[in-house]
Order: structure tokens, then C-alpha cells, then sequence
């Protein structure tokens, strides 16, 4: 029923949000001016990465080179807007339609999922957070292929619900759930969190698991916005199906 | 006009406030004080109804813009502005007539407390039922409505005794 909902009010609500173009300027601005408040920490994070993949370039030498290749983009953007304690989250970022964002696409850092782009305007866009009622994520375990759908329950911005996982599963506490390449989104593997906590009811063929989110909301400077290439020819291609 | 100026000066700083500290600020990632609506409380008797439902729209709206909430503050706004005068009735012998403005030093602390009280807590339940729209999270919104309404009355007791008192010294 979310997906519903979430399908058809966005267009009207464009211009009443944070992205339009002068409510993004003040925020903007307010945002520079606070920044160097944190650049140590940018620093410190930005080497972390940046060792991590000097290390996988390393791995990946002498492997088959993969057979899609390019077939995502990253567009690196700055969070103006920060919200995780609402019932309904959403961020802004500094980049828009200009830069190549647009409606739908996915959005990580380093070590997790942070949502989907919404709304979008020439410089600014917002996020659908994965701390919103309306966002589902497709995920499955990272030993496993098994899959269910990731929602929030609005309680705490550390934990998720996985939903969807039928009981004759194994699951156990600590296993790493990633994304899935069901939707054109987020490419496979991205990591979502570990498995907190799990329970089953003995009337109910489904377990309730509480996921341990791997990014840490409240503090998020810099984003990466995923652009598939191959997004249209695989929507053609789906919806012949449907036919 | 000066009194104009005044209030106008007043949605400025208050915006300002609520959109660039208090929807930083996170208090153990379960409450958001709404300070805005001190704005809207403070509008004067007299203003006929129509621009005071006007005013509140623009405010709602304004925060709505800049928090993407899609209509929902906009319609806790429009509410609170229009039960305001049965609540100032309440608080007022003449429903408000007789007063210039709207304070601590008009009205006293108690009954300014109770006005603002309850116009805080209609405010805050609708916008956190709004915003949730589940039955199912029913008594995860209450407490979440309840608790935030406490520090916001706090916040906004706080600010309007800091406007109040200078002249007294």
C-alpha cells in the first residue's frame, strides 16, 4: 500500500519542499557556515575510504573484468539538510537535475543506504530516507539469497525491521544483510546492517527481525547519488513481461 | 505599523530558530519541539479571524517548506488559529476584547500557561498524528506528541518570559 501512496503525490508536491530553489539557498548557506566544524573528521573519514579502495583496486587486478562495465555512475553531493528523529525523514543535498539526479535513484555512503531520491530541482534534490514510513528496501542475506523487504517502524534511528523472511530460514544474530539487484536502484551488495535481534511467533510463518543499521544517521556529511545506465533498457525490457 | 514591524520581526526570528537550530537539534531522537507556533499564539485579539487563519497558513506552510512535511504543519497551524479565540474566551473574561496583546505581563502567568498549554498540545496532536497516519503506531505517536508537547510549552514559557521581562527591570 505505501508504494501506492508513493507513487503519484510527488510531482504536486515539488515546489513545497526544501529542494525549491531559495528554501535550498538558506539552507545551503547555513550549512557552510557550520561546516568547518567538521572537517577533521571529514578528513579522518575521507582517508578511511579512500585506503579502502586503493586496497580494492589492488584485489582487482588480474580478474576478470566484469562483464557490465560502468554500468553505475556515483554523483557526490553534500547534505544541506539533515533529519532522522521525525517520523518521516528526509534530506537534502546540494546537487540536482543540472548534475545528472533524478527521481528514483539510489543513495549510499561508504557503508550503507541512506534512501531514494525524490523530489528534484535544477541544484538542489532531497532524500527519501530509510527512516521514512513509505521506504521499502529489497534485501536479502549476504550468505544467503534469501530476501525480504526493509521498513521502518519510527522508533529508533539505529534499528530497521526486515519483514518477509519465512520461518524455515536460518537466521542468526550478527549476519549481514546487503542489498539486492531486484530493482534498478541500488546495485547488489551495499550493506544495510546486521541482524540484531530476531523472534518468531509460533501462530505466524514469518520471522520479526530487527536489523542494526550500518550507517549512523545523525551523522551524515556526504552522499553518493547511483545512477544506473542501464536502467531504461532493463525497464523495457521488465514491462514486456507484463504484457 | 511599529507593531507591525514587530510581528513581522517576530515570524522572521522564529522561522529562523526553528528551522536552522530546533530541526538540528535532537533530543534523544524521539521528541522535535515546534517553537513557531509562538507566533501565531501571539498575534493580537483584534486582528479579525480571517487574517489570523491567513497568517497561520503562511507559517505552517513556511515551515513545511523548509522541513519537508508536506502539509502537515500547515494544518496543525490552520487548527490552532482556529480554536484560538474559544481558548482565549477561556482564559479572558471578554474572550480577549480588552486586551491590547497577548503576554505574560496581559494576562498573567497562569492563565497565559494554560492558553499556551493548550493550544500546544491541540497543535502538536494533530501534526504527530498527522505525520504518523497509523493506527497501529497509536501509542508510539501519543507518547512521542505528549513528551514533545512539554519541552516545546518549556521552550516557548521560556522565550516569552525573556520577551517580557526587560522592561520590568
Amino acid at each position: 500500500m505505501g508504494m501506492l501512496i508513493q507513487s503519484h503525490y510527488y510531482q504536486a508536491s515539488r515546489f513545497a519542499s526544501s529542494s525549491n530553489a531559495w528554501s535550498g539557498q538558506i539552507l545551503e548557506q547555513f550549512r557552510n557556515s557550520t561546516d568547518y566544524l567538521s572537517l577533521k573528521k571529514m578528513n579522518h573519514l575521507l582517508a578511511e575510504e579512500n585506503a579502502l579502495l586503493k586496497n580494492r583496486a589492488q584485489e582487482s587486478v588480474g580478474q576478470i573484468a566484469p562483464l557490465k562495465k560502468g554500468q553505475y555512475e556515483y554523483i557526490s553531493a553534500k547534505i544541506i539538510k539533515n533529519s532522522y528523529n521525525k517520523r518521516n525523514n528526509y534530506l537534502t543535498i546540494n546537487k540536482g537535475s543540472v548534475h545528472g539526479i533524478e527521481n528514483g535513484m539510489g543513495v549510499c555512503v561508504n557503508d550503507g543506504v541512506i534512501g531514494i531520491i525524490r523530489d528534484v530541482t535544477q541544484h538542489y534534490a532531497t532524500i527519501m530516507s530509510v527512516l521514512n514510513k513509505n521506504t521499502v528496501i529489497s534485501t536479502r542475506f549476504a550468505k544467503s539469497n534469501y530476501f525480504g523487504e526493509l521498513h521502518w517502524d519510527g522508533k529508533s534511528h539505529q534499528f530497521a525491521q526486515l519483514h518477509s523472511i519465512e520461518k524455515y530460514v536460518d537466521v542468526s544474530i550478527g549476519d549481514s544483510l546487503i542489498t539486492n539487484s531486484f530493482s534498478s536502484i541500488f546495485p547488489e551488495g551495499i550493506s544495510l546492517g546486521t541482524v540484531n535481534r530476531f523472534q518468531i511467533d509460533e501462530t505466524e510463518n514469518f520471522y520479526t527481525i530487527e536489523v542494526d543499521l550500518s550507517v549512523d544517521f545523525s551523522n551524515i556529511d556526504y552522499v553518493y547519488v547511483i545512477k544506473d545506465m542501464l536502467k531504461e533498457e532493463r525497464l523495457e525490457l521488465e514491462s514486456k513481461e507484463n504484457e | 505599523m511599529n507593531k507591525g514591524f514587530q510581528h513581522i520581526a517576530r515570524f522572521i526570528i522564529l522561522v529562523a530558530i526553528q528551522v536552522l537550530v530546533l530541526n538540528n537539534v535532537q533530543i534523544s531522537g524521539y521528541l522535535n519541539p515546534y517553537v513557531y507556533i509562538l507566533f501565531i499564539m501571539l498575534l493580537p485579539p483584534k486582528l479579525p479571524k480571517a487574517l489570523v487563519l491567513i497568517l497561520a497558513f503562511v507559517m505552517g506552510f513556511t515551515i513545511d517548506i523548509f522541513s519537508d512535511s508536506y502539509g502537515i504543519h500547515t494544518a496543525a497551524s490552520v487548527l490552532l488559529a482556529y480554536i484560538r479565540p474559544s481558548i482565549l474566551s477561556l482564559v479572558s473574561v471578554k474572550g480577549g476584547e480588552d486586551l491590547e496583546d497577548i503576554s505574560i505581563k496581559q494576562l498573567n502567568f497562569g492563565r497565559f500557561f494554560t492558553y499556551s498549554g493548550i493550544l500546544c498540545l491541540i497543535h502538536h496532536f494533530t501534526l504527530f498524528y498527522l505525520e504518523a497516519f497509523r493506527l497501529n503506531e497509536f501509542l508510539d505517536t501519543f507518547t512521542r506528541a505528549l513528551f514533545s508537547t512539554a519541552i516545546s510549552l518549556l521552550l516557548i514559557l521560556m522565550i516569552e518570559s525573556l520577551r517580557s521581562n526587560p522592561q520590568k527591570r
